[in-house]
């Protein structure tokens, strides 16, 4: 079809070298501009071959830019982005391969099903303009929507669907081709709780057994945790962390990705190394407190803070023996939240914030103990 | 190798399009403009071209026209005034209160704008001449003496123009009433606030923008009204300015450069007009347009509601049903008075209509051209929008801007640029159908770009981005996507054009051609040569053409808006 770039040739080479799970979408610093305003600030990531990667981040971090500009929607104003070996986008060589060009595929936040056509339309859009013969357009979409549990609806116009039935067309729309990646542009924001997390679990189950690199832009926290292999977390056009799932909840990196994922106390103080052991680093808050935590390799930084979650927190009533991080408290506020109750407690001279799954609520004013594993005081890097 | 192949694939088909339409639209806009100034700044020998001497001249020359202008301003100013009390009232009435068969009110109050003024100026010259007027007649029959009205005056301007633009009011003041949010004044009420201090504190400070922006929308339309004056004015020699620039190019000698400056000198007032109402749209962002509907607070007015719906009936009979009622009565009799004997009725009027050459010359001539300028117009206009609203090339802000020029001048002016323009041409288009072409796909070009865009607006841009992410190139998505979710949108805005087109006036007069004539300067001709019967006929006739062409729209846009929901 095409003639062989020299590139080719270098990259068939190079792939049984090539580490394993290989990249297969490379975004190399990434700078997207709107007039003078950066909405993306140089940015670099990877994408693996058959992985499901997040941007996360809140409204206005350049995540669903970052994804336009991969679909080839938006056009950057520097860098380079390369999928499956080929050069998309590079401002140094003046390539910008047109988004129809690029054989990806997309699911966008309002479906965009086009509602002049029916389901079976709207599906084999993608085939007709590739010119499959009649057979394998038939074949091809019939699969597709028994896929995505859609058969039955295959000669409805497309208007007539539910916002459910609607996002399963356009999931099925988009697969149908087989595209090299999927990308998915908050596809779940505008169903309700309940069919948001089916959507979550299906979704999840079609991308591992088509085992097709996607690349997915959510705002909301659980869905991206429950999703992905590994989450970007974005702010202000820059990442702020790549990591899986549990390594972001675990050890955030600095205080936005703390406070942005799940919830936690951040705590100040000075650095003891004469007080600490074990591989732990010690902190000294100004109220005189001790606390035992870890640092992961990380430099400490001049003023060091420990990020908290809020779930590690113990509160007991009697002292709990043998551990290192206990201190006296008292009650302060409580609040049931249904699945968990939220207790503020008075520490030395600030408050922190347990969340607690004790059934009983405990009485504003009782004096109790807070401990928490070293292991899940960490370091977070200075800003 | 592959790299440079790509690079091309960049300012593809999409740019060479965008930038060739663009070009076209500019061309069209700015060649008229420029050479209208040319003319309103040559002070040198009259018959030569390009002018010898350039000077102010001209407009120094305008104060000797003071009345004319001072004419310009009460006709519109009162015109204004009415207009404006028609469509406050009428919106109140239609938006707030709980008048019976609301909807079909609503609907039956933007007719007005699809009858022309030239049509009320007949009707209610028909009515309201101080002899012959019909109304003046039943008045010296019932035993009055003398007239009981005098429509063949300023006032009558005012009125006939008052009664067609208070459909415009109406919409401007309704929108604004309809999405005013009623927790707005609720709220007022919770707090304590009496009915009467609701209205005064809250109501009314935020109609009160609507309200302004409709009155300065109106007063420039006004100022650039042409035909009411001219069926109205020119019997008693009484002008405005766009009677009077027709005057001075149509008279002998012709002078020229003064009805340029004249033409330079009120685009330039309603272009300030224009700018006034853009900045009053832009900042009143505090107001009630929220994107939300609301339902707004309906007021139980009990029995007075039969009142209210009587004026509202009472608005559309006058500006609608009596005009053309008064026509049909005055097509089918010899000499038309308000007793006509029995021998007085006729026919003769449609069969002289149909037969004769030059009626049936230029009704062919007009249905050409607004067939060809609807057709035209729909592909350039479509372009223009997608290219404005769609396309992420350059200097789009700026082509929508070109595009919106000609409504902010008056289209016997910019006709007036384009005669001037085109007579100098190489190529002899002047005085032939072609010219009029490029005049109406210019004059429009606000219209169709407004309505096109309208519909395209609608439609969500993920639409259009999913075909592309599904692999289809620019000319497929168009044909697959975009087209079909515009069809009926392209549609409504062909036949917007092509009524347009059909009972234009203000730039055909000017710029027609004796063996290129089309029908509404014909029925002008007909009104002040030969008969109020035969004219009314003609008139009838063409209201025909256009009625069926509006109800094809109206069962259009309906289908129109049956995908905007999406």
């Amino acid at each position: 079809m095409e003639p062989l770039s020299p590139e080719d040739g270098k990259r068939a080479a190079a792939a049984p070298e090539a580490a394993i799970p290989r990249t297969h979408i490379e975004i190399e610093n990434l700078e997207i501009r709107y007039g003078p305003v950066p909405a993306v600030k140089g940015i670099s990531f990877r994408v693996r071959a058959g992985e499901q990667l997040t941007l996360l981040g809140p409204s206005g971090c350049g995540k669903t830019t970052t994804l336009r500009a991969i679909a080839g929607l938006e056009r950057p104003s520097a860098g380079a982005i390369r999928i499956g070996g080929e050069t998309m986008y590079a401002s140094a060589e003046g390539i910008n391969i047109p988004a129809e060009k690029r054989g990806l595929s997309m699911v966008f936040q309002s479906y965009a099903i086009w509602p002049h056509m029916t389901v079976f339309e709207n599906v084999a859009y993608g085939l007709r303009v590739r010119r499959k013969s009649r057979h394998e357009i038939l074949t091809r979409v019939r699969e597709a929507l028994a896929l995505v549990q859609m058969a039955p609806y295959e000669n409805r116009p497309a208007s007539a669907l539910s916002g459910g039935q609607q996002q399963r067309v356009a999931l099925a729309r988009a697969c149908v081709f087989q595209p090299s990646v999927l990308l998915f542009d908050e596809p779940l924001s505008n169903l309700d709780a309940k069919l948001r997390a089916d959507m979550r679990i299906e979704l999840r189950e079609l991308q591992h057994r088509l085992g097709i690199t996607s690349v997915y832009v959510t705002h909301d926290l659980e869905e991206a945790l429950a999703m992905s292999d590994r989450i970007v977390v974005m702010r202000d056009g820059n990442i702020e962390q790549i990591g899986s799932p549990t390594e972001i909840y675990n050890l955030p990196r600095n205080a936005f990705v703390a406070d942005f994922i799940g919830s936690s106390n951040l705590i100040a103080g000075q650095l003891r190394p004469d007080l600490a052991s074990d591989g732990l680093i010690a902190l000294e808050t100004s109220a005189g407190q001790v606390v035992h935590g870890v640092a992961h390799g990380r430099a400490v930084p001049p003023e060091p803070v420990f990020s908290v979650r809020t779930v590690y927190l113990r509160l007991s009533f009697e002292r709990p023996a043998g551990l290192r991080n206990v201190w006296p408290v008292r009650v302060h506020h409580c609040v049931f939240q249904g699945d968990f109750s939220q207790v503020n407690v008075t520490w030395g001279d600030r408050d922190l914030v347990v969340r607690s799954a004790a059934l009983e609520p405990i009485p504003e004013g009782r004096d109790a103990f807070l401990s928490v594993e070293p292991r899940h005081c960490v370091l977070i890097e200075g800003s | 190798m592959q790299a440079p192949a790509l690079r091309w694939q960049v300012p593809s088909g999409q740019a060479i399009a965008g930038f060739g339409v663009a070009g076209a639209a500019g061309i069209l806009v700015l060649y008229p403009i420029f050479y209208l100034m040319q003319a309103a700044l040559d002070v040198g020998d009259p018959d030569a071209r390009p002018p010898t001497a350039y000077g102010l001249g001209n407009f120094e020359a305008l104060p000797q026209y003071s009345e004319i202008m001072l004419n310009t301003l009460t006709v519109s100013l009162a015109a204004t005034v009415m207009a404006l009390l028609f469509g406050f009232v009428t919106a109140w009435i239609l938006s707030r209160t709980n008048v019976p068969g609301r909807r079909t009110l609503e609907q039956l109050m933007a007719v007005p704008y699809y009858m022309t003024p030239l049509l009320g100026a007949f009707a209610w010259s028909l009515l309201g001449a101080p002899e012959s007027g019909f109304v003046n007649q039943v008045w010296r029959a019932l035993g009055g003496e003398n007239a009981l009205i005098n429509l063949v005056t300023p006032f009558g301007i005012a009125w006939v123009m008052a009664l067609f633009e208070g459909s415009v009011a109406f919409v401007m003041i309704g929108a604004v009433m309809k999405s005013m949010d009623p927790a707005l004044e609720e709220a007022s009420q919770v707090i304590g606030a009496s009915r009467l201090r609701t209205m005064l504190r809250v109501t009314l400070p935020l109609v009160a923008p609507g309200v302004l922006g409709a009155a300065i929308l109106v007063f420039a339309e006004m100022l650039g009204s042409f035909s009411a004056a001219l069926v109205l004015g020119n019997p008693d020699r009484f002008y405005v300015v766009t009677t009077a620039m027709y005057q001075l190019v149509s008279q002998y000698p012709p002078r020229i450069p003064l009805a340029a400056a004249m033409g330079v000198s009120l685009f330039a007032v309603m272009f300030l007009m224009l700018f006034l109402y853009r900045r009053l749209i832009a900042g009143r962002s505090y107001v009630t347009i929220s994107g939300k509907a609301f339902r707004p607070r309906v007021m139980d007015v009990g029995r007075l509601r039969w009142l209210l719906f009587a004026v509202c009936v009472f608005y559309v009979l006058l500006s609608v049903a009596l005009p053309l009622m008064t026509l049909a009565f005055a097509s089918v009799q010899k000499i038309a008075v308000a007793f006509p004997a029995a021998s007085n009725w006729t026919l003769a009027n449609y069969q002289t209509a149909f037969t004769m050459n030059a009626v049936r010359a230029a009704l062919g001539n007009s249905l050409l051209l607004g067939v060809a300028t609807a057709s035209i117009g729909v592909v350039l206009m479509g372009l223009i929008s997608w290219l404005i609203y769609r396309s992420r090339l350059p200097g789009s802000g700026f082509i929508e801007y070109l595009v919106m020029f000609p409504q902010a001048v008056p289209r016997l002016v910019f006709a007036f640029g384009m005669m001037w323009a085109w007579i100098v041409f190489p190529i002899p288009i002047y005085g032939t159908l072609w010219l009029l072409l490029i005049a109406y796909l210019t004059v429009f070009l606000p219209l169709g770009v407004r309505t096109i865009s309208g519909v395209m607006l609608q439609i969500d841009k993920s639409l259009e981005e999913c075909a592309q992410m599904c692999g289809a190139p620019w000319g497929y998505r168009i044909r697959t996507v975009t087209m079909p979710l515009l069809c009926p949108g392209l549609l409504a805005a062909w036949l917007l054009l092509f009524i347009a087109s059909v009972r234009e006036l203000g730039a055909s007069i000017l710029l027609m051609g004796p063996n290129a004539k089309v029908v509404t300067p014909t029925i002008v001709e007909s009104w002040f040569a030969t008969s109020a019967e035969l004219t009314a006929a003609m008139a009838l006739i063409q209201t025909l053409v256009i009625a069926i062409a509006m109800v094809v729209f109206l069962a259009l846009t309906r289908r129109a808006s049956m995908y905007a929901g999406e």
